[in-house]
């Protein structure tokens, strides 16, 4: 059974890593993640983790190796020689505003997008966004697909979607990518989900027959 | 643990078409319980001195924290910063926010503070499903019948109608929100069967399910005009009243600068989630970094009682290997689409769909009589043979979790072509706060809900129930806690605090410990350090 300790890997057999993090220097094992080289090794306030799984979006990471830089998650970059690593704090709060219960209607909606993504049709197609995220999702695709009012299929792109917003921090035009993509997927949901299986059900408990079956109300 | 199978011998041995033999009858499940859950394991468990549940059993490590000293005195109060709000709402997962709309929906002044960043939570991590009885074959009565079955009837009649009866609006209230599910050709929801079901009644989006839903509540949480989100901020004690006697607000404190900061308010509602980060009796976790238990301690010391707090819920299937995801969950949706489990020795040696305690407890078994497949001295498990599935049903695993192969591929794992070694993982708290139908506590003022209440799940969960809680209690706690139109406290006190030190004191026990733990020991290297 792997105890508490161990949950920072027992890499103690491993070759050891050299790298920094947060302008630390940090001594790793081969196999860790760059999460569990922070703590390792003791780096103060690595609190932007969650799921450490590649889930949540939170441990978002600047990779620097000589000249490149990278963006990526924490928890699933494993530790390398040399690497420079900066973990990024928290995005800002969103600055395209909208409550899905003002819409009244699924007609208007390609009217009401351009308002409040404005910037989004003004895609440069840069790739940054494309490059930053970590799940390969093809963002600068899915934009366009929003921005062609083809909202279902632009949802379906960021489908893996993490909301760790790394697009929106590359976006030149600051479109926000993540809030677009969020924005297709709940206006498909909101507008166009209807299924039958439940709303039957629904109308079944709104006429209060409790949702028994057949036999229970023969019993 | 030095018995099991040798991975190497284990491996060579391993065929996806071998016949599996047939599967053992289990004549007593009681006896395989008893004798191997982790609940069970002799000196877990301890009884409660002092509190609303002294003379209780809990388990030992929780035991430590719910009767330990506070963080904060009144010195810590003079000068603090002062926030007054309608509604205060701790813990940023699923229930919260839930509960921060339905209260903003109402008409309350909301803000919500959470421990990291507003998602980070075991409701984002969440894979397999949500339950609802919408089939025709199904029926809200079948519902509340395999929930209360499944917790081995120690749940609450009244909170599992409420959930049950809940549940078909809850998916119509997340498609609003802007949730998808999963849909048949014909636009239905799809239902599964899983552990513990009488019917197909787990409605999911392939295996992000939680994903999907907490993205989509963090957004309408973000967006929503009335609700004030505070992030890295954790809860550190509540606030009583003069009497001791109502919940009246909460001191937070800052992961970022460590500033102490006080809200006041009507209502509290505890969205804290669970504990798996204490990891119990030495297990691995399949929970989020910040699920440490506070809200059972904030809960405790202010006077709430608690539940089932020896009963806690080990996912069969934790993976043992790679080590860096040791104790993430292979979904039970993969053993729903008819995975087998395979010990050493090449057999099936337990029905896989059976409720998650004695699944679990099969595990243990065949791994400590020397069945198990042995990584080295303390790594035994047993194999979930994925490889037969795909065999069966060639783009299944690709199609249906590409989560798990997602996050397998990182390290190199190919589950259609290896089987998997897993190992049970402490997953869930099935107790909690004691609540009422509006998510109340005993508690004037506090309201819990999601994976920090109790009394659903009796002394087990079923899959798909707790995404279901969270929306459902998170909601009437919104709701309630709304309408408690009183004036709003005069006084904020940490008389609570004092009368359980005088408890503490009285009863012989040391308070060398001090709680709510707010961060796993491995991982307080920051701000948070005691
Ligand atoms: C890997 C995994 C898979 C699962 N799969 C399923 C499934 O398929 N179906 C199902 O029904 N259930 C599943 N569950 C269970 C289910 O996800 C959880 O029980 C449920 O989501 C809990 O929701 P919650 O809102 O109560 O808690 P969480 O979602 O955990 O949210 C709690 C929040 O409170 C915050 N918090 C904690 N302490 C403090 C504090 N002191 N101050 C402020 N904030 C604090 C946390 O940071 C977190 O954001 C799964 C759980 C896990 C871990
Ligand atoms: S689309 Fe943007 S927010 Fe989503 S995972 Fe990719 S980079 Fe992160
Ligand atoms: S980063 Fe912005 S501007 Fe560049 S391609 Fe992506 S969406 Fe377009
Ligand atoms: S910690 Fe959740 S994505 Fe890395």
């Amino acid at each position: 059974m792997t105890t508490s300790d161990a949950t920072a890997n027992e890499g103690e057999l491993q070759p050891s890593v050299i790298l920094t993090i947060n302008g630390l220097a940090v001594n790793a094992h081969k196999g860790m993640t760059l999460v569990e080289a922070a703590w390792h090794a003791g780096v103060p306030r690595v609190t932007s983790v969650g799921c450490m799984e590649g889930v949540c979006g939170s441990c978002r990471v600047m990779l620097r190796r000589g000249k490149e830089v990278t963006v990526g998650l924490a928890c699933q970059t494993f530790v390398e020689d040399g690497i420079e690593a900066v973990l990024l704090p928290p995005a800002s709060a969103p600055q395209h505003h909208y409550e899905l219960s003002d819409f009244k209607d699924g007609w208007d909606i390609h009217a009401r997008f351009q308002d409040i993504f404005p910037e989004a049709s003004r895609c440069r197609h840069c790739h940054g966004c494309d490059n930053a995220c970590p799940k390969g999702i093809t963002v600068e695709n899915g934009v366009a697909l929003a921005v062609a009012g083809r909202y279902r299929e632009a949802g379906d792109a960021f489908f893996e979607c993490v909301m760790c917003e790394l697009c929106d921090v590359a976006c030149p035009e600051l479109i926000a990518p993540a809030h677009v993509g969020l924005f297709s997927r709940r206006i498909t949901a909101h507008f166009h989900q209807r299924p039958p299986n439940l709303i039957h059900r629904l109308e079944e408990l709104r006429q209060d027959k409790s949702g028994t079956t057949q036999e229970e109300k023969d019993e | 643990m030095s018995n099991g199978i040798p991975l190497a011998e284990a491996l060579a041995r391993y065929r996806p078409d071998a016949d599996l033999g047939p599967l053992p009858e289990l004549t007593d499940t009681d006896t395989l319980l008893n004798a191997y859950h982790p609940d069970h394991l002799r000196g877990s468990v301890v009884k409660l001195a002092v509190g609303a549940n002294a003379g209780d059993s809990c388990q030992r490590d929780l035991a430590g924290l719910l009767q330990s000293e506070a963080f904060i005195d009144e010195a810590d109060l003079a000068g603090t910063p002062v926030t007054d709000i309608d509604v205060l709402v701790i813990g940023g997962g699923g229930a919260g926010c839930a509960a921060a709309l339905m209260a903003a929906e109402k008409g309350a002044r909301v803000l919500l503070a959470t421990k990291l960043r507003l998602g980070d939570s075991n409701t984002v991590m969440a894979e397999g499903g949500i339950q609802a009885a919408i089939e025709p074959d199904d029926s809200i009565q079948r519902h509340i019948q395999d929930t209360l079955r499944g917790g081995h009837h120690a749940g609450d009649p009244a909170l599992v109608s409420a959930m049950a009866g809940d549940g078909p609006d809850v998916l119509r209230w997340l498609i609003r929100q802007g949730m998808q599910f999963e849909q048949t050709p014909s636009g239905d929801l799809h239902t599964r069967r899983a552990g513990g079901m009488s019917a197909a009644r787990l409605v999911h989006c392939r295996d992000y399910t939680g994903l999907e839903m907490m993205r989509v509540l963090r957004e309408a949480v973000i967006q929503h005009r009335s609700i004030e989100v505070w992030e890295q901020s954790p809860a550190v004690e509540l606030l009583s009243n003069e009497l001791g006697q109502k919940c009246v607000g909460a001191v937070l404190t800052s992961l970022l600068d460590g500033q102490l900061r006080i809200v006041r308010t009507r209502s509290v509602i505890l969205a804290t989630g669970g504990l798996g980060r204490l990891h119990l009796n030495g297990f691995p976790t399949s929970n989020h970094l910040g699920a440490t238990g506070d809200g059972l301690v904030l809960a405790y010391r202010i006077g709430a009682r608690l539940r089932e707090l020896d009963s806690f819920q080990y996912h069969p299937t934790g993976l043992l290997h790679p080590s860096h995801l040791s104790g993430k969950l292979v979904t039970e949706g993969v053993r729903a689409a008819g995975a087998l489990l395979v010990n050493g020795l090449g057999r099936r040696f337990i029905d896989e769909l059976l409720p998650r305690d004695m699944v679990c407890a099969a595990i243990l078994r065949e791994c400590s009589e020397g069945r198990g497949i042995r990584i080295d001295d303390q790594r035994v498990g047993v194999w979930l043979d994925t490889p037969r599935l795909e065999r069966a049903n060639p783009g299944l695993l690709e199609q249906q979790f590409p989560n798990l192969m997602t996050r397998t591929r990182v390290s190199g794992i190919d589950p259609r072509l290896e089987p998997l070694l897993v190992h049970p993982t402490l997953h869930y708290q099935n107790g909690g706060a004691v609540i009422d139908t509006n998510g109340a506590t005993t508690v004037p003022g506090l309201y819990a809900v999601g994976e920090v209440a109790g009394g659903i799940h009796g002394r087990n969960r079923i899959m798909g129930n707790a995404l279901l809680e969270i929306i459902s209690f998170g909601r009437r706690a919104g709701i309630a806690a709304t309408a408690n139109r009183d004036r709003g406290p005069k006084k904020v006190t940490l008389e609570h605090v004092n009368r359980l030190r005088r408890a503490l004191t009285l009863a012989g026990m040391p308070m060398t410990q001090r709680a709510p733990q707010v961060l796993p020991a491995y991982a307080a290297g920051g701000v948070w350090n005691r």
